[in-house]
């Protein structure tokens, strides 16, 4: 192959319908869109508004050339690689891309409506959350370690900035600190077990190193190797476990979210979140699955190991952080344990869909659909979750619980919507947070995890205390006397976009065989 | 002239659009004028009922529908009987194959395709009996609306009170107009929400709202029955319409179901359950009746319903929605009639209740007490004439449904008009002789009493002669003939005890030295034109209307095309009414009732001390204590239910409070103990994270390694 012909097939995979960069579009636009919200603050320095509506525009763009038009007429298109393998592109790259896109749109229209964006920084704010969409992105496509350690730093270093950005209060720089420092610490580890599993199998294709690691399982490998092999997918894990925020890599979550502001925790928990779930699932499935059913069938154990390790971490962050969540007045806190204990609702279908693979490749997409459907569900819970917190504290200037006592005589309105969210989280019917467990339960049921199953069950029983207790608190006990009166009637910019939240809570579970129709087509170019 | 389907829909939608309207906006833009849209729409509604009815009649008097006609060429029912029409506004509920054909009958050939599809539609049924209904509720209630603006004007809550009327005109509307047993369940409910609501309408009286609460308690028992009762019926027809469901397919009429009450099941009574299943169905509904139209052993609710507001008192607890229970049982009569037993229980029931009623309305002091338990007695006539299961004995007893409606709300209305004059007292030993004062109110009652006490030739004579006539029919043929008997003599007692309750009434109010309470101050005076007007026109129908429907016939041939009535006409030819026994009959009764009057006006027109020593005479035995403790109804039930049912909801209490609540409580306060113990590893130090982390690592690894 001469270089004419490597370069002629290097740009027919860039450039050919439905090739590399067609696909990468919303990435694309997505960096266009920081680049012109750059030169605009240059050129323009007078017009402070232009970072958010170019930030609005950027997204919708995205939006548009990410939105699955081809879905509704023609068949899912199968799985295919771009850029020379480094980055798939399937239907669950495209539906969780959707996702982190529609979040970043309400997330942006946040922004303003709470005023967290204050005018000189505004425009950093938006680069900074652009800039970790795109990382988020590649997370979620990664078919490459390089890809998976770009991912990560890309989603990562910006989230540290974003922790700090109330520079004036210490407690945000602190917060900022102790993230970048946490996480460096993680990224190393992580970077280490990368390097060891890419030593041992020699490549950092995804796909080649399933297929290196069941040659070597079946050769009969030697306990050195497999050794190193364990010890680096650990070590993958910690880098994964710490963008989860899962125990014991969690510490960093409850001061983080403390520290930054109602906004960019909702950006961490929802957004990070999600992305770092995708990932999971890329890597969980990666190693674990091969097309060819002799060496499917040989990548057992590595199947086993990530079902313990995955499920055995999925258990203790969600109990951990229920039991933690117990006795915190600060609703930020509260909130992160709480999403701390939903990063372990969301664990387990991965460690399902991988234990049903090779089992019931169906079965095990349905896992997968179980966790876009949370994921979906969640984005909106969380989201107005922290909206409401941020809205009370603009009026109360407190994040306290105890300062939420009463509420519903003022704004009864934004209590209800409250306590919508908060069943839901605690998932009660009639709202969408059953749907959503109901889905990750039974994919659980039918990969016969039933330890799991049980000890998430008994968790949802347990979240009831402390959820129930902010209803509690808002609606029963007495206002108290020195503060003063927080009125946020739903007709108002604060109120709509709560109830902009809140409608989909409700209706999800009404509706949710749309959304379950969605997660399936996600799930369905999955394993192939 | 518009046609029934309108008319239908009008006539309940009319009421519901102002009860919505009123709550809107009574407090705040209609306030005192929250009657128009009231009293606008409830009139409206009894023209349309009055209009119904001609057409009604004039589809009667019309040939069958050629539709109809095709019809019964296709399908196994004869050619219909009587006149009805259905009118589907659209599908509330449907499950096919919601239960499965019973094996041991597959070889029925009656088992049409559709059997067990459960499938509530929400439908308006339009039959004779219905169209009286009609104009019985509407007529009633636009002349009770229009008193209540003069009786309830000045009460804060007089804008409540007018949508809690029109939300009771159209339930009750509904619930003669529905097309199955859930519709008319949902309404049965609504009447005795608006019931409730109305008792207990001044609800800071604590008397007012433990009425309320009573009532609807006490209701909850009849309407258990009434539930099991549609259940069973449900799992015996295999459908819950009361009329056949055709759907027109490929240019033929195909019919979809066979209704519990339609025109294949009629025309073919062996369809209808027998034996045992018969009479469980016909009791349970009973119960319902029971609780509804305050019959004993369920009839304690009603005297304290008094507490409400006195038009309500006329319209919904004397004249239509206590007469729910007696509509029920005629709309159900073959389903009645097909168990003798059902029959005799129903007789049995209602003979007591009759008696029970009067007797202990002798003694009550308290005017609309007394007319409460008249109107328990008179209940209690209606179901002993539907008791007789023919159709001379149904017509009776809705004949004197409609006469009761005007002559029992005219009292009321009277009662009221006394209670507005004397400041709200109502207690009769505190007032009398107020037939100066009060000239109107006067004249009216007593038109009232004379058609209550049923002489001759007032309204309810003629009513009450129907019952007795189709019970002593009853008893000259087979088959329960005694209890007939029976039922027949102790209606005749009864007949000297309400003339006796009566006019001791009427006596004691309007008669004896005039004295005033001081409660009513300087007002004890006649009450405006809104309050006697309508006095005045259920007057002229206390005394004409009894007569008037005899002499014609009208209410008779009418009421006859009901299908499932001129079923039971067609089912057991009636004996020939002679002439003789009609006669005999009218004149015991007439007797019976002069010498009621003569002792009602020998102890009470004069001094009334041979009032008290009689009183104390018959007190020799516990007579007059029985009668003036009402039989001690109350304080049985509070000692046998009340009392252990408040013991065990206690014990439930403390269960709750120290059993569940602690480990409730226990179960909130582990994890928050065990959520503590982790408290301390969150202490804010970069390095000790760092270290946990390391920690975790290594512990994992040592899991998954070894």
């Amino acid at each position: 192959m001469n270089f004419s012909d490597l370069l002629h097939s290097a740009m027919h995979d860039l450039l050919a319908p439905g090739a590399s960069l067609s696909a990468f579009r919303p990435e694309l636009t997505l960096c266009a869109t920081i680049l012109v919200i750059l030169l605009a603050k240059m050129a323009l320095p007078r017009w402070t508004t232009s970072a958010f509506w170019l930030t609005l525009l950027g997204i919708a763009a995205a939006l548009w050339f990410a939105y699955p038009w081809s879905w509704a007429s023609d068949a899912i298109p199968p799985a295919h690689s771009i850029f020379t393998g480094v980055l798939v592109s399937d239907s669950f790259s495209v539906f969780l891309r959707l996702l982190l896109l529609l979040f970043a749109i309400l997330f942006t229209t946040f922004t303003q409506v709470s005023g967290v964006a204050s005018q000189d920084d505004m425009t950093e704010f938006y680069v900074l959350m652009l800039g970790a969409l795109v990382g988020m992105c590649l997370m979620i496509s990664a078919n490459h370690i390089l890809m998976v350690a770009m991912g990560v730093e890309l989603a990562s270093v910006p989230c540290y900035v974003l922790a700090g950005t109330q520079r004036q209060q210490p407690r945000s720089s602190e917060a900022s600190l102790k993230y970048a420092v946490f996480g460096a610490g993680a990224a190393g580890i992580m970077l280490y077990g990368l390097s060891l599993l890419v030593g041992v199998l020699g490549t950092a294709h995804l796909p080649t190193m399933s297929t290196r690691l069941a040659m070597l399982i079946q050769s009969g490998g030697g306990l050195d190797r497999g050794l190193v092999l364990v010890l680096g997918g650990l070590m993958l894990m910690v880098g994964v476990g710490f963008k989860l925020s899962a125990f014991p890599f969690h510490f960093w979550a409850p001061d983080v979210f403390e520290g930054a502001t109602a906004e960019v925790a909702a950006f961490l928990s929802i957004a990070s979140k999600a992305a770092a779930l995708g990932l999971l699932v890329r890597l969980a499935l990666g190693f674990s699955f091969h097309p060819d059913p002799a060496m499917l069938a040989v990548l057992a154990p590595v199947r086993h190991y990530i079902v313990v390790l995955v499920g055995m971490l999925a258990v203790v962050t969600c109990t951990f952080g229920n039991l933690a969540a117990y006795g915190q007045n600060n609703m930020k806190r509260l909130l992160a344990y709480s999403t701390i204990a939903h990063a372990g609702y969301m664990m387990m279908p991965v460690a399902a869909a991988v234990a049903l693979v090779g089992v019931d490749m169906g079965e095990a997409r349905a896992a997968v659909a179980s966790l876009c459907v949370y994921l979906a569900i969640y984005l909106f819970m969380n989201l107005a979750a922290f909206a409401i917190v941020a809205f009370l504290r603009n009026e109360l200037g407190s994040e306290d619980l105890r300062e939420y006592a009463g509420m519903v005589r003022r704004s009864p309105g934004l209590t209800v919507c409250m306590a919508v969210v908060m069943f839901s989280l605690l998932g009660l019917p009639p709202l969408s947070g059953f749907v959503a467990k109901w889905f990750i339960f039974l994919s659980l049921i039918s990969a016969k995890l039933w330890i799991v199953l049980a000890i998430g069950a008994l968790n949802t029983l347990l979240s009831l205390f402390y959820y129930l207790r902010v209803v509690k608190v808002m609606t029963l006990s007495a206002e108290p006397l020195h503060r003063p009166a927080p009125t946020i009637p739903l007709v108002s910019m604060a109120g709509s976009y709560c109830m902009v939240l809140t409608v989909p809570v409700v209706l999800l579970f009404f509706f949710a065989g749309g959304l379950l129709n969605w997660a399936r087509a996600a799930a369905s170019t999955l394993l192939y | 002239m518009p046609d029934i389907r309108t008319l239908l829909i009008l006539i309940p939608a009319l009421p519901l659009a102002a009860s919505l309207t009123t709550a809107l906006l009574g407090p705040r833009l209609l306030r005192t004028r929250s009657h128009l849209p009231a009293v606008a729409a409830i009139a409206l509604s009894f023209l349309a009922s009055v209009l119904l009815v001609f057409q009604v009649q004039r589809a009667i008097d019309q040939p069958a529908a050629p539709a109809a006609e095709h019809r019964a060429g296709q399908g196994r029912a004869a050619q219909p009987i009587g006149f009805e029409r259905v009118y589907t506004l659209w599908s509330w509920a449907q499950v096919d194959q919601a239960m499965p054909w019973p094996d041991q009958n597959a070889a029925d050939t009656y088992q049409p395709a559709s059997w067990g599809n459960f499938r509530i539609d929400i439908a308006l049924r339009v039959d004779p009996l219905t169209a009286a209904m009609l104009v019985i509720v509407t007529c009633i209630s636009t002349l009770v609306a229009v008193y209540s603006i003069g009786y309830m004007h000045d009460d804060p809550g007089y804008w409540r009170f007018f949508s809690y009327i029109s939300l009771f005109v159209f339930s009750m509307t509904m619930l003669v107009a529905s097309s199955n047993f859930v519709l008319l369940y949902v309404f049965w409910e609504l009447v005795g929400l608006c019931s409730y609501l109305l008792i207990g309408f001044w609800f800071e009286k604590p008397a007012a709202a433990a009425a309320g609460k009573k009532a609807f308690l006490v209701n909850r028992i009849g309407d258990f029955g009434f539930a099991l009762g549609v259940f069973l019926l449900w799992t015996t027809y295999g459908t819950l319409d009361f009329h056949d469901t055709w759907i027109h397919f490929h240019h033929t009429w195909i019919q979809t179901s066979i209704g519990v009450l339609g025109q294949t099941r009629l025309a073919h009574p062996e369809m209808f359950a027998s034996g045992g299943l018969a009479t469980a169905i016909a009791l349970l509904l009973m119960l319902g009746a029971c609780g509804k139209s305050a019959q004993f052993p369920l009839h304690v609710w009603l005297p304290d319903a008094m507490e409400g507001p006195t038009p309500v008192s006329a319209l919904i607890h004397a004249a239509t929605m206590v007469t729910a229970g007696v509509y029920m049982v005629a709309r159900c009569m073959p389903l009645f009639a097909a168990s003798q037993t059902a029959l005799v229980v129903v007789g049995t029931l209602g003979g007591i209740t009759a008696l029970l009623g009067a007797i202990t309305a002798i003694t009550q002091t308290d005017l609309k007490r007394i007319l409460a338990y008249s109107t328990i007695s008179h209940l209690g006539y209606m179901f002993v004439g539907l008791s007789v299961g023919t159709l001379a004995g149904v017509v009776a007893g809705m004949f004197h449904l409609m006469t009761h409606a005007f002559f029992k709300s005219l009292l009321f209305l009277g009662a009221g008009s006394v209670m507005h004059a004397m400041g709200g007292v109502i207690d009769t030993r505190q007032f009398g002789g107020l037939r100066r004062r009060m000239p109107i109110t006067h004249w009216t009652f007593l038109i009232g009493c004379l058609a209550m006490a049923g002489v001759f030739p007032f309204a309810g004579f003629w009513s009450k002669d129907a019952i007795l006539l189709a019970l002593h029919q009853r008893a000259s043929l087979g088959g329960g003939a005694a209890v007939y008997q029976g039922l027949y003599l102790s209606v005749m007692l009864g007949v000297v005890l309400l003339a006796v309750y009566t006019f001791r009434a009427f006596f004691l109010t309007f008669y004896g030295p005039e004295r005033i309470p001081p409660e009513a101050g300087h007002h004890a005076h006649e009450s405006p034109i809104t309050m006697t007007g309508p006095l005045m026109l259920l007057a002229c129908g206390a005394f004409g209307l009894g007569a008037y429907f005899e002499w014609t016939h009208g209410f008779e041939h009418f009421l006859a095309a009901t299908p499932s009535l001129a079923y039971l006409g067609q089912r057991a030819a009636e004996p020939a009414g002679e002439a003789g026994a009609h006669w005999g009959v009218a004149v015991l009764s007439t007797v019976m009732v002069v010498i009621g009057l003569a002792i009602a006006a020998v102890l009470y027109l004069g001094s009334r001390e041979q009032a008290r020593r009689l009183a104390r005479l018959m007190n020799v035995f516990g007579l007059y204590s029985l009668s003036y403790g009402k039989f001690f109804f109350d304080e049985i039930y509070q000692a046998l239910i009340i009392a252990p049912l408040v013991g065990l909801a206690r014990l439930c209490a403390w269960f709750d409070q120290w059993l569940i609540d602690g480990l409730v409580d226990a179960g909130g306060a582990l994890p928050k103990w065990l959520g503590g113990g982790f408290r301390p590893a969150q202490n804010g130090l970069v390095q000790f994270y760092a270290l946990a982390m390391v920690l975790g690592l290594l512990v994992l690894m040592g899991a998954l390694v070894f």
